[in-house]
């Protein structure tokens, strides 16, 4: 049997405290397609990052058809025609796609740009690659498919055997999903191994020749692609999954947030800011109140000017906290009374990713912990201790700098963060966006958990199935405006006609 | 994650020991610019100079004004800021303090409020202008810089203020000299004062609150706003306390030298920034240390005393002290880029 086109034996990786790969073993034929599961966390990020060169291994042994490599750079792994497609895809906005695709790598006669020939074999390569768009668009006039086929097709610029493509479908419309798949059975056939690191399930079966699972920086099983969806959930996440969502609210208090016809009036209308101009809701003690609609009808603009954050603006009409009429439209009135906010950007908004766990967890309540002003070591470490402790912080290290933390352990850190506080009523953008499945159901079982223990959570979301799931009631938004309320035995169909429509109203 | 074998709490954290070397790379520095300033010193009948109590009294002598600046410009670029004009705010408040105390009259203590609250203004207003006009601060310091030198130039009349001591009209207060002058004979006032700020803006940043909201602000403004921390009102006050800084080492200045001059502090704040960076405060903000900014002061002092001393040029010292500024840059660098930090 010949050698496998590429190989990897016993990897191992630390990061500061955090042993992200625990001698891993990964083999890739030609022509094979090798899908690669798991959570986030789990290491296959890291992996890959060997493969490609942009993370040295601490131990462990890396063959290409055979032959021991090492990859101290990049620029290595590029040379023993190892490519990689990130998911931030790496291509200059600015440039046209041709100058992309040769972007170091530039044609030129007596060290001047040869434009027209570049062009030239751009088109050649887009086309090889299956693409069809002219090679002199810009690519900051593409949509993000498209980019992500320029990216193949800079791939295959470069002689790639081996192409490793980091969550590709993760941004694309279902159309452009199945081009993707197209263009990848297609580099299949020419001999090209691929390895696709994905957290979609349902798109194993379609394009798989071989599934490998990690869990907690290990391999954790290989499997056909035919494999029941239940099976590789299990082992994902560890244990059979029974139910993905928790048991709605048994019981609901008195009103947290009250809005009657309430309207925000930005101080500075923004374009594309879709602001809230006819609000009707109310949140109570103990409920999961969802916001569905269609992108851009104002779900992230509503939790935004109730917390006062992204716009400034004034509120009209009724907006009552715990039935007294509120002020909102600051952070600090927020905050005073008593909302939480969890961003759907964490990394961008909710932390500080080079600051620890520590000092992340108390960024809400630095006032807290300071008595006259002054910093007490003693409470902080107490404070934090329990906050890791009551939202299962992995590892348990106070002083482990955020950025080396999973992404599932970062959203722990941000829920720890937010709920310092002991607000009254949390709203959350997107809670379960780049998450996975187990990480998802462990989100949900939190939220009803808190939800139990008397706080109100508003909670917008994209994924209606989310919604449906989790909610004790969901709101329908359209245009800035609160259309139609939705119980908690409301079937998907029935949501979805109603976001879906209207649309004459918006255009009108 | 609920099935990891090894309970997290277990798992030893593996760290490296190059980060320990950067986080003491300013200490040891300074040890080793001491063991070569030994090591490399002239002898005179046997004594080494280098560690002649008059020596080392003028190494901290030296100091002194500079050391005052890198205090206030440590808050400042942990809050991921920048503040050029504090050598020119030097200079302005120098010449206030010798035209009120010389040409007006003043008394010391009005003299030395209102040149404090100068510095302080100044401070806080590039700061709102900063921060309300969205205006990156390296910009808007430039122009205060600028500005600061026009006002002292207005202020003197274009000359420069000499400060002789006594009573009666033009003279200033007999007690404004002690900052020129030693204690028992050895330790400079100047110093001293040094030494008192410095152990405040240690206590300041360390622990109190507001040391932990400067360093959010740092680390990432927008997390840091979401969290609810005043960050504005944070970020005015760094280049307040820069402006404090400035003329408190601008009036350490007029009584050390006994006048004012409306150009002296010229490229002072470079110095304060090597001193900051060589003590390892992360120019990106978030991250530093006061103790770090103290022992780079104090290093760059004794590395200038050496080479003088082995009548090194003055062209190689500033040679030199780009070089240590380059190491101390990359050693961050080397150390963060393997921990997965910035």
């Amino acid at each position: 049997m010949s050698p496998a086109l590429l190989g990897l034996h016993d990897v191992q990786k630390w990061f500061g405290g955090v042993h992200a790969l625990k001698g891993v073993d990964f083999t890739l034929a030609a022509g094979e397609v090798h899908v690669l599961l798991g959570e986030n966390g789990a290491g296959k990020s890291t992996l890959m990052g060997v493969l490609s060169g942009a993370i040295v291994p601490d131990a462990g042994e890396i063959r290409i058809a055979g032959e021991p490599v090492r990859f101290a750079s990049p620029r290595d792994a590029h040379a023993a025609g190892v490519a990689m497609i990130p998911q931030e895809l790496d291509l200059v906005p600015g440039l046209d796609i041709a100058a992309n695709l040769f972007l170091g790598n530039e044609i030129t006669g007596a060290g001047v740009l040869q434009g027209r020939r570049m062009r030239d074999a751009a088109q050649e390569l887009l086309a090889k690659a299956g693409v069809a768009l002219d090679a002199g668009l810009l690519v900051s006039s593409l949509r993000i498919g498209e980019r992500q086929l320029v990216a193949i097709a800079k791939a295959l610029a470069a002689d790639a055997r081996i192409l490793v493509m980091d969550e590709p479908s993760a941004a694309l419309s279902s159309v452009e999903a199945d081009h993707l798949m197209r263009v990848v059975r297609d580099l299949k056939a020419r001999g090209v191994g691929v390895v696709y690191i994905s957290h979609r399930l349902e798109e194993v079966a379609r394009i798989a020749d071989r599934v490998t699972v990690m869990r907690d920086g290990q391999v954790v099983g290989e499997c056909p692609p035919q494999a029941p969806q239940a099976e590789l959930v299990r082992l994902l996440v560890g244990r059979p999954l029974s139910d993905l969502f928790p048991p709605r609210a048994s019981r609901v208090g008195k009103p947290i947030l009250h809005l009657h016809r309430a309207a925000f009036d930005p101080a500075r209308p923004r374009a594309g800011w879709q602001a809230p101009r006819d609000v009707s809701l109310t949140v109570h003690e103990g409920e999961i109140v969802g916001l569905a609609g269609l992108m851009g009808v104002g779900r992230t603009e509503l939790l935004g000017a109730l917390y006062g954050f992204g716009a400034v603006g004034r509120w009209s009409g009724t907006v009552e906290m715990r039935g007294a009429a509120a002020r909102l439209g600051t952070i600090g009135a927020a905050r005073r009374a008593g909302i939480a906010y969890v961003t759907d950007d964490r990394r961008g908004t909710g932390l500080v990713l080079h600051h620890t766990v520590a000092q992340n967890t108390l960024m809400s309540i630095w006032r807290r912990v300071t008595p006259f002003g002054l910093a007490s070591r003693g409470l902080e470490r107490r404070r934090v201790a329990e906050a890791m402790e009551n939202y299962d912080v992995r590892p348990r290290l106070p002083a482990a700098k955020v950025v080396n933390l999973s992404g599932g352990n970062q959203q722990k850190v941000v829920f720890a963060k937010e709920l310092m506080n002991g607000p009254s009523l949390l709203l959350l953008d997107e809670p379960t966006r780049g998450v996975d499945v187990g990480a998802k159901t462990e989100i949900y079982r939190r939220l009803r958990g808190l939800a139990e223990q008397g706080l109100g959570v508003l909670v917008a979301s994209s994924e209606l199935t989310e919604l449906l799931g989790l909610c004790d009631r969901i709101v329908v938004m359209r245009a800035g405006r609160t259309v139609h309320a939705f119980g908690a035995d409301a079937g998907e169909d029935a949501v979805r006609a109603v976001c879906e429509s209207g649309d004459e109203e918006r255009a009108a | 994650m609920s099935t990891s074998t090894v309970p997290a709490a277990l798992e030893r954290p593996r760290r490296s020991p190059l980060a320990y070397l950067v986080r003491f790379q300013s200490l040891l520095g300074l040890v080793i610019v001491i063991a070569a300033g030994i090591g490399f010193s002239p002898r005179r009948h046997g004594h080494i100079l280098f560690l002649q109590t008059d020596n080392v009294a003028n190494i901290i002598r030296s100091i002194a004004e500079t050391g005052i600046l890198a205090l206030g410009m440590t808050f400042v670029i942990i809050a991921a800021g920048i503040d050029l004009s504090v050598g020119a705010v030097l200079g302005l408040c120098s010449v206030l303090t010798a035209e009120l105390l010389v040409n007006e009259g003043w008394s010391l203590w009005t003299t030395l409020s209102l040149v404090v609250a100068t510095g302080i203004l100044f401070g806080a207003v590039q700061g709102f202008i900063s921060t309300k006009a969205r205006i990156q601060a390296f910009i808007v310091t430039l122009a205060g810089l600028q500005a600061a030198r026009g006002l002292s130039l207005i202020a003197s009349g274009n000359s420069f203020i000499n400060i002789s001591y006594g009573a009666g009209p033009g003279k200033a207060p007999v007690g404004f000299a002690i900052l020129g002058e030693r204690i028992g004979g050895v330790f400079p006032v100047a110093t001293l004062v040094f030494l008192v700020l410095a152990a405040l803006a240690t206590f300041v940043l360390n622990n109190t609150r507001y040391g932990r909201y400067v360093f959010a602000v740092g680390g990432n403004e927008k997390a840091a706003r979401l969290s609810g921390i005043p960050v504005e009102a944070v970020k005015i006050s760094v280049y307040a306390i820069t402006g404090l800084m400035a003329a408190v080492a601008g009036i350490v200045h007029a009584g050390q030298f006994s006048f004012g001059s409306p150009n002296d502090g010229t490229g002072y704040e470079l110095n304060a920034i090597a001193a900051v960076v060589i003590g390892g405060t992360d120019l990106f903000g978030g991250a530093g240390s006061m103790v770090g900014t103290i022992a780079g002061a104090v290093m760059l002092g004794a590395l200038a005393n050496i080479l003088e001393l082995n009548d090194v040029s003055a062209a190689l010292q500033l040679l030199a002290t780009g070089a240590i500024i380059v190491m101390a840059a990359a050693l961050q660098t080397f150390v963060n880029s393997g921990s997965g930090g910035r």
